[in-house]
């Protein structure tokens, strides 16, 4: 079983690929484009979903308003690394 | 040094490592930021020492034994044949010392060992020196906050001036008996510094116990917060520009395959940068390769985290480590690929130990160098499947079970197992952990007090003289 081109080291000089699976390169494109965009998607929508938690968590917390004010409280009493 | 050819060739190869330890501080720095965020103010500065003390303790005694070790162990010793000769690496060699290359005066040493290693030997030895640090400072981070100082530094001796330079000795070196008998590919180090290192922390966690308050009574984890989350992921951050400077010196940059040091083939020449094992590779592919792999940890992590910041920029680095076994002859597709494997590996055994085990690793240590690691090493195996391990003749070829035996002698044998042994060792003796009543308050409670007397001091000073 060889996964490569590769069974001795001895002709080094006349190599030209030595990674696995030469002859893949086209079908490795694809899954990798494949997966590229595959992420976007995903990403995507865990980011719409995030988004949407958000607005409902705005309103419970008792609105725009009161979540502002909230936060000018904090911001006000943090101290910077502690 | 008598043509200007071959003078150059050895200072390139002097500089060449010397500009790797200079990138390889940078993990050092990174490591710092990185547990002085992760840590609770209370507890920062002694977390900041403990991992600054890492550097002169592995320094010296590597400089006293490690570097030998290397050399001599190659054979177990006693696996495959006896301790080896290495009179240019002991503490008290003429060779450890400024060297023009000529004569030897120590009658241990001959014409040929000053004439290669004059020039060399320093730099060689601070690379390898900045890897065994690195081995420790892995270490450090999963047990902050409540490991002794004096217990770590002792566990990072250990780690980096003995077992992770005896894992390089079989499995990283161009004659390990690993390579030999077992086909052993581990180009980057997935196994001999991170599996190694990741199964260590989990030997001496598993005896040193959570931090008080991580876990509840029903068993499961609280998070305990970094209090600086920004120096987290800078840290990290920096750790991964170091690590170019530790891929760059895990290679050769230029020797000639068919020279008298490696096939010795007459009447032919081909010069090349190598990987440890003196098998040919390029600087063009590894650079290739460390970003795929670090973009697929990083794409694969941020999924599954959710975007947290902490865990994205774990990944990258689980994903490097993860593909860092083959990476210097993977194509670069298959190493994003391989590197998002890692990321996912490392995120989700995290949590499943601590679930299952009650393991309370602070910054994810175990899982991004040991498990990522591991599963590098393991994945590598069937990615190289046939493949030479050597130039030489007579190596066992790289094979899925000679790199699985080698993950579990990395993991377990040299990294979990002396941990645990240690670890034991020193909690008998009352020295592993600190005082409940100081972690509870925090390490730096005697240092922040100080600090709040000088400042009202000062403060008072200043009312007095504006009267």
């Amino acid at each position: 079983m060889n996964t490569g081109l590769v069974d001795n080291w001895l002709n080094v000089d006349t190599f030209g690929p030595i990674y696995p699976f030469v002859g893949t390169e086209v079908l490795m494109a694809v899954v990798g484009i494949a997966f590229w965009i595959g992420w976007h998607i995903m990403q995507i929508k865990k980011e719409n979903t995030e988004f949407k938690q958000d607005v409902e968590n705005i309103k419970a917390k008792g609105g725009l308003g009161k979540v502002l004010d909230d936060e000018v409280n904090r911001e006000m009493g943090d101290s910077i690394g502690r | 040094m008598d043509n200007e050819l071959s003078s150059l060739v050895v200072i390139f190869t002097e500089f060449y490592y010397w500009v790797t330890v200079v990138f390889m501080f940078l993990i050092h720095v990174g490591f710092c930021m990185y547990e002085v965020g992760a840590s609770r103010y209370k507890s920062h500065m002694h977390t900041l020492m403990k991992n600054t003390m890492v550097i002169p303790l592995v320094s010296v005694t590597f400089f006293f034994f490690g570097w030998w070790i290397y050399f001599a162990f190659v054979n177990g010793p006693w696996i495959i044949g006896p301790l080896v000769e290495a009179p240019f690496a002991t503490p008290w060699s003429e060779l450890m010392g400024t060297h023009m290359g000529g004569a030897p005066v120590q009658a241990s040493l001959t014409a040929d060992d000053t004439a290669f290693w004059a020039r060399i030997n320093g730099v060689f030895w601070a690379a390898f020196l900045l890897f065994s640090w690195t081995a420790a400072s892995i270490v450090s981070g999963a047990v902050i906050e409540r490991i002794r100082p004096s217990a770590f530094w002792i566990l990072a001796v250990l780690i980096g001036s003995f077992c992770w330079i005896i894992d390089a000795a079989w499995g990283w070196s161009w004659n390990g008996w690993m390579v030999q008998k077992l086909g052993y590919h581990d180009a980057y180090a997935s196994g001999v510094i991170h599996a190694i290192a990741g199964g260590f922390a989990l030997g001496v966690l598993i005896i040193l116990g959570p931090r008080i308050g991580k876990f509840r009574s029903d068993g499961t984890a609280r998070n305990i917060n970094p209090h600086n989350p920004w120096l987290v992921t800078i840290g990290l951050f920096l750790i991964y520009t170091g690590f170019w400077g530790f891929y760059v010196a895990c290679n050769i940059p230029i020797i000639d395959i068919y020279g008298p040091l490696v096939l010795d083939v007459a009447d032919k020449t081909y010069f090349s940068a190598t990987n440890i094992y003196l098998q040919p590779t390029t600087l063009s592919a590894i650079t290739l390769n460390f970003i795929m792999s670090l973009s697929g940890g990083l794409m694969a992590a941020y999924l599954i985290s959710d975007g947290d910041s902490f865990w994205t920029y774990s990944g990258g680095l689980a994903g490097i480590i993860g593909a860092s076994s083959g990476n210097d002859l993977y194509f670069p597709i298959q190493a994003m690929l391989i590197g998002a494997g890692g990321a996912i590996v490392a995120y989700k055994m995290h949590y499943w130990v601590e679930r299952k085990f009650k393991i309370d690793d602070a910054v994810g240590a175990v899982a991004v160098h040991g498990y990522a690691g591991f599963y590098g090493v393991v994945i590598c195996g069937f990615m190289l499947w046939g493949y030479p391990s050597s130039p030489f003749e007579g190596y066992a070829p790289i094979t899925p079970w000679g790199n699985f035996a080698g993950a579990i002698i990395m993991f377990f044998v040299l990294g979990f197992f002396p941990a645990l042994i240690a670890a034991k060792i020193l909690n008998s003796m009352g020295m592993l952990r600190i005082p409940r009543e100081v972690e509870m308050v925090g390490l730096d409670i005697n240092h922040e007090s100080l600090r709040a007397m000088e400042a009202e001091e000062v403060a008072e000073a200043i009312r007095a003289e504006a009267g």
